[in-house]
């Protein structure tokens, strides 16, 4: 099944609020997690076949019923390898550009839980709000909706496992996105 | 004209040195807006975007809007996105397929090729009213191409595309014409925002790769352990009308930071095929270390496949519009490779590029400072470097780790800033 069927297929039924508790908790955590630049921290909150996907955005008609392919152009389409490199990039010695470090914020609201057909899997709707501030006045800040799809694993941890990221930008207003969203 | 007269002061070529006013200044950059954007050959589209008659896209020629569609006729139009009656936007998509322009404002009508086909109540003109429809015209743009690349010109006095591109069109057919496929372009584009002036991604495309093995050195160790060996003997910067490519004769420097074993197994295949269609030099420069611009904004990695054009926003600000290509007869899979590998490496999250907007941000907001910007940058890496060669044709220089495309280039902006008339514009 791929992401976008899995999110249409999935059914409202009751879930406990211990439960939205502890996925907001995990949503928190992370963004306190990617605030910090603990990428590899963050990495660990991954399953491994995690599809971490934020679309290119395009000012298209209604009546245009190709608003999104998963075939156009991405600012991410990332599995666990592509996540790594990344990572590793941003931590070298030598990303010049990362020093003085970003100063991050991610906010994340609108926390909605709904069950799946799978037991241990839920999908979970967000929005979030990035701002980050470089040297004395720059400030560049990004808006979005998610959806993800967040996965009990089998030693009971949560861990994210697709993720769609839709800026409400179709022109992003920053020279780079040097962080997760 | 008083700013006009000034411009050759402020490019020095054969020193190697540039003044820094003409990042910064309001006057300047409202003159280039009509010498350099209303009077060059802007690259709108490649032919694989618009495949079908009623598609359309739009875009930016310096700051005017402008449709790009394919007309009833089959042929590429480019016109202006504002209404003849009130000038409102008649387009407000950035890509789509229509039959109709209709401005939303009173209902003027336009057709694929910007002519007006109707407007609301025309009963409205009889009587006087100077409403001749056939006058009344989205104003349009020239339209010529070059192996698919279509580029729209304002003025009708520029020479053909042709002459434009000179012999830069020998290099661009190294990855527009290596397979007799051509090339096509992967759905869609990303946009983004830098808060630069347009020419220092630009140059920084013509000829800098002097800045690679520093600037990405974090995405070079994170991904290989180690920077990538240029060799100034095998190496080059050529140029022709301010175009300019710098490049290795390594054949597949660029595209081995895709990522991708099957596009790099797809290339050495291909390898005998290329030789054969561009002799053996240019066959060696398909997906190589190397960058290049088309003067004054399309820029190009050949071996990342990517397209990209910086549009002017005003004198401190650029929208960068980033496509990926590959060759049409390439494996349906390599599609994938490309458009994820370029996402990797070449997009505003992409490893290498992440490093670069900060650069020429930081480059063009020093100039604040009035001092500052009476400092000249120097630009004179190479200036001795200029060699005749056998085979590469245009003005030629030994070693990619050189700043003759970057003189080349801004000596082509101040002869078009300078000139009153495309007659008063060197062929260099």
């Amino acid at each position: 099944m791929n992401q976008a069927e899995q999110i249409e297929t999935s059914e409202q039924r009751t879930v406990s609020v211990e439960l939205i508790s502890e996925i907001q908790q995990f949503l928190y955590r992370e963004a306190r997690l990617l605030d910090g630049e603990h990428l590899h921290e963050w990495l660990e909150l991954l399953t491994e076949d995690i599809h971490y996907w934020v679309p290119g955005v395009q000012a298209r008609y209604r009546n245009d019923d190709a608003r999104f392919s998963a075939k156009r152009m991405a600012f991410f389409d990332d599995d666990l390898e592509y996540l790594k490199i990344r990572v590793a990039r941003a931590k070298q010695p030598s990303a010049w550009a990362e020093d003085p470090p970003t100063r991050h914020f991610h906010m994340v609201s609108n926390i909605e839980v709904e069950t799946t057909d799978n037991p241990r899997e839920w999908t979970v709707h967000s929005l979030i709000l990035s701002n980050r501030h470089r040297t004395e006045d720059d400030e560049m800040e990004m808006k979005a909706r998610r959806v993800d799809l967040i996965r009990r694993d089998e030693n009971g941890a949560l861990k994210l496992a697709r993720r769609k990221v839709t800026l409400l930008q179709t022109v992003l207003q920053a020279k780079n996105i040097n962080t997760f969203l | 004209m008083k700013i006009a007269s000034k411009i050759n002061d402020m490019v020095d070529a054969e020193e190697g040195y540039i003044d820094r006013r003409i990042f910064w200044d309001d006057s300047i950059y409202s003159l280039e807006l009509e010498r350099v954007f209303a009077r060059c050959w802007i690259f709108v589209a490649h032919d694989s975007q618009l495949p079908q008659i009623g598609d359309f896209l739009t875009t930016t020629i310096g700051e005017d809007a402008v449709i790009v569609s394919r007309g009833e006729d089959g042929k590429i139009h480019t016109f202006l996105n504002s209404c003849s009656h009130r000038g409102n936007r008649v387009c407000f998509a950035e890509v789509g397929k229509t039959r109709r322009f209709t401005c939303n404002f009173h209902g003027w009508s336009y057709g694929l090729d910007g002519s007006l086909k109707s407007v609301s109540r025309p009963q409205s003109y009889n009587g006087k009213s100077n409403f001749d429809k056939g006058q009344l015209g989205l104003h349009q743009a020239r339209v010529e191409s070059y192996k698919g690349m279509h580029f729209a010109c304002f003025d009708p006095d520029a020479p053909s595309l042709e002459e434009y591109l000179g012999d830069f069109r020998w290099y661009l057919d190294v990855i527009l014409d290596n397979d007799e496929g051509g090339i096509e372009f992967i759905d869609g584009n990303i946009k983004s925002r830098l808060k630069c002036n347009w020419k220092f991604p630009a140059e920084n495309f013509v000829g800098d790769s002097y800045h690679a093995p520093w600037t990405h050195s974090s995405a070079l160790i994170a991904m290989f352990g180690k920077q990538p060996t240029m060799r100034p003997d095998r190496s080059y910067h050529a140029n022709a009308n301010g175009h300019g490519w710098e490049f290795g004769l390594d054949f597949i420097g660029n595209a081995a930071t895709l990522n991708s074993p099957q596009i790099l197994e797809y290339l050495r295949e291909q390898e005998a095929k290329f030789a054969e269609r561009l002799g053996k030099v240019r066959s060696r420069m398909v997906a190589s270390l190397s960058s290049a611009n088309v003067f004054p904004n399309l820029s190009f990695l050949a071996g990342h496949n990517t397209f990209r054009t910086w549009n002017p926003k005003g004198p401190k600000e650029t929208e960068l519009h980033t496509w990926v290509f590959l060759n049409a007869n390439a494996p349906e899979e390599l599609k994938e490779e490309y458009r994820r590998g370029v996402m990797l490496t070449f997009s505003p999250a992409g490893v290498f590029e992440m490093d670069d907007g900060e650069n020429f941000e930081n480059c063009t907001s020093v100039n604040a400072g009035v001092v500052t910007r009476r400092q000249k940058l120097h630009a004179a890496m190479g200036l001795d470097s200029r060699i005749e060669h056998e085979e590469l044709k245009g003005n030629v220089h030994q070693s990619q780790i050189n700043e003759a495309n970057q003189r080349a280039f801004y000596q082509r902006w101040a002869d078009l800033m300078s000139a009153e008339t495309w007659a008063d514009v060197p062929v260099r």
